[in-house]
């Protein structure tokens, strides 16, 4: 295997895990961390598809991912205040019913 | 060698990716997530990117790992009840469907590295007209110069959400709670050298980022980082009003970018147009105080800062 | 490789070693103060260790400088950070798993499922 490769294969599988997560965790904050892990798997995948590891000469894709760095926990900080405010209003920190979960 | 590094590392990443998601405390899980963010920063050093190694570190793992840990502390205090797992045919159909998009993320990545090959074109042009720029980072020139509309919208999405999160937590009279400082005399020892040392830290970074790796998102993430420890240690407090100068840095970096880009259209320029290399820097600088004053009002869940004297 | 390499590369074998040592420690020593006991003073004499290596192959003023600077900073930090897990430790009295005690409290305080 070349090292594209074991960091792409390695990217698959954090994104399978977090996904998996996503689906299962009842907790929102758990839930939020599925999604920043997933999203750290597809820069590790853009970056690496772009191009060469040992040139390093293509500064786009890399621009790209630390844009994505910043949006990625802007949403993560705005989904934390709903969170909080969720829990402050309802006591809750899961979007589903629990009477609905129990069945 | 190399390869078993590399190898080591993505085995690693996998490994505290299902630690943090699967299974374990809420609080464990933050703790495994954070390193995992570390571990993202030696991926990144690995993949020739030490820019992407340092903001996946400050802001990655750092700033995200504090907000988080903070959410979680207030859920705590706020006596949210914890929700009832998920049945047990959700989690075999979730097994299936991670499974499948792993195969698909692979198959998708695989394709994608075996399609471009080495060198894209797009990095070949870049790499030629960076010189014209008078910078050397060639992220810093796609940031600012080539691609800098892209910057200006991701500032103005950094500020977009505080001002949501402000809005979703209410009218600020019960500040959220933050938990006690601590009191024990070497953290004010320890504050006391390393709050000054971020400030100069985070300026060098501003000024090393158009040349080498470095620039205002990583240095934004560090005057943050400090903000974090201040307020850790009960220098600094949430503050139910936000003051003008505060107000002024969270817009800073959105005026400044779009106010030169403005002034460069009228003086018959294309939009956004960056004049020279001082204007750069005019505009990191902005950016960098931007960053790290969202970032401190996020963690502190308040509209202001107030810098009270010691206790 | 000329002397100072083999010098680096002994170094750097040391520091690992001490690393090595610490997060045995770590693994493997039952409460939260042992723990602490493997990991700072271990880790602080391998990082020394490593810092000491890449100073040799380095080859500078600068480079040692800034190499003394992390190992001094990260010393800083790793004295208030032991000393406030320290004092959290002896406060709860939780000689168990730091990363489990919030487990309990969560536990504790969000209430049974």
């Amino acid at each position: 295997m070349s090292h594209a490769e074991v960091w792409v294969v390695a990217a698959a599988a954090v994104f399978g895990i977090g996904l998996y997560s996503l689906l299962i965790a009842a907790h929102l904050l758990r839930q939020l961390i599925a999604i920043k892990v997933m999203g750290s798997a597809i820069f590790l995948v853009l970056v690496v598809a772009a191009g060469p590891i040992d040139g390093a000469l293509d500064g786009l894709p890399k621009a790209l991912v630390l844009t994505g760095i910043v949006i990625a926990i802007s949403a993560i900080a705005f989904a934390l205040a709903l969170l909080v405010r969720l829990a402050e209003v309802t006591g809750s920190t899961s979007l589903e019913d629990d009477a609905d979960d129990d069945r | 060698m190399n390869l078993l590094i590399d190898v080591l590392i993505a085995i690693g990443l996998v490994v505290l990716a299902w630690q943090a998601l699967v299974g374990g405390s809420l609080f464990r899980g933050i703790v495994m997530f954070i390193v995992f963010g570390l571990t993202m920063a030696l991926a990144w050093a690995r993949l020739g990117s030490p820019d992407l190694a340092m903001a996946e570190a400050a802001i990655g793992a750092g700033v995200t790992g504090a907000l988080l840990m903070i959410a979680y502390w207030r859920l705590r205090a706020l006596g949210a009840s914890r929700p009832t797992p998920r049945s047990r045919l959700r989690a075999r159909l979730a097994l299936g469907v991670g499974v499948l998009s792993s195969v698909l993320v692979a198959m998708i990545g695989l394709a994608a590295v075996e399609a471009i090959g080495p060198g894209g074109e797009a990095g070949q042009a870049l790499a030629a007209a960076l010189p014209a720029t008078g910078l050397g980072n060639p992220i810093t020139g796609v940031l600012v110069i080539f691609r800098n509309l892209d910057t200006l919208l991701e500032v103005a999405v950094l500020l977009a959400a505080y001002v949501a999160s402000r809005a979703a937590l209410g009218d600020d009279k019960a500040a959220l709670p933050l938990p006690p400082a601590q009191d024990a005399p070497l953290v004010g020892a320890l504050v006391a050298v390393l709050a000054p040392l971020t400030v100069l830290v985070a300026i060098y970074l501003l000024k090393a980022g158009s040349q080498l790796p470095g620039g205002a998102f990583q240095a934004g993430a560090v005057l943050a980082a400090g903000g974090v420890l201040l307020m850790l240690a009960g220098r600094l407090h949430p503050a139910p009003l936000c003051g003008l100068g505060l107000r002024i840095a969270l817009v800073a970096g959105t005026v400044v970018f779009s106010g030169v880009g403005i002034i460069m259209l009228a003086l018959g320029q294309p939009l956004l147009a960056v004049p020279g290399t001082w204007a750069v820097y005019l505009i990191e600088t902005a950016m960098m105080v931007s960053i790290g004053a969202t970032l401190v009002l996020l963690f502190a869940g308040s509209a202001g800062l107030s810098g009270k004297a010691l206790r | 490789m000329s002397v100072l390499e083999w010098l680096a590369a002994a170094l750097l074998a040391a520091g690992a070693f001490f690393f090595l040592a610490g997060t045995v420690g770590l693994l493997r020593f039952p409460d939260a103060l042992a723990r602490l006991h493997a990991l700072t003073k271990a880790d602080n004499v391998g990082l020394l260790l490593i810092c000491s290596g890449l100073a040799v192959l380095g080859g500078s003023v600068r480079v040692t400088g800034l190499l003394l600077l992390v190992w001094l900073l990260a010393m800083l930090a790793s004295t208030v950070s032991a000393h406030l897990i320290a004092g959290r430790a002896l406060a709860d009295d939780d000689t168990g798993d730091p990363l489990d005690e919030g487990a309990d409290e969560r536990a504790r305080s969000e209430g049974g499922t």
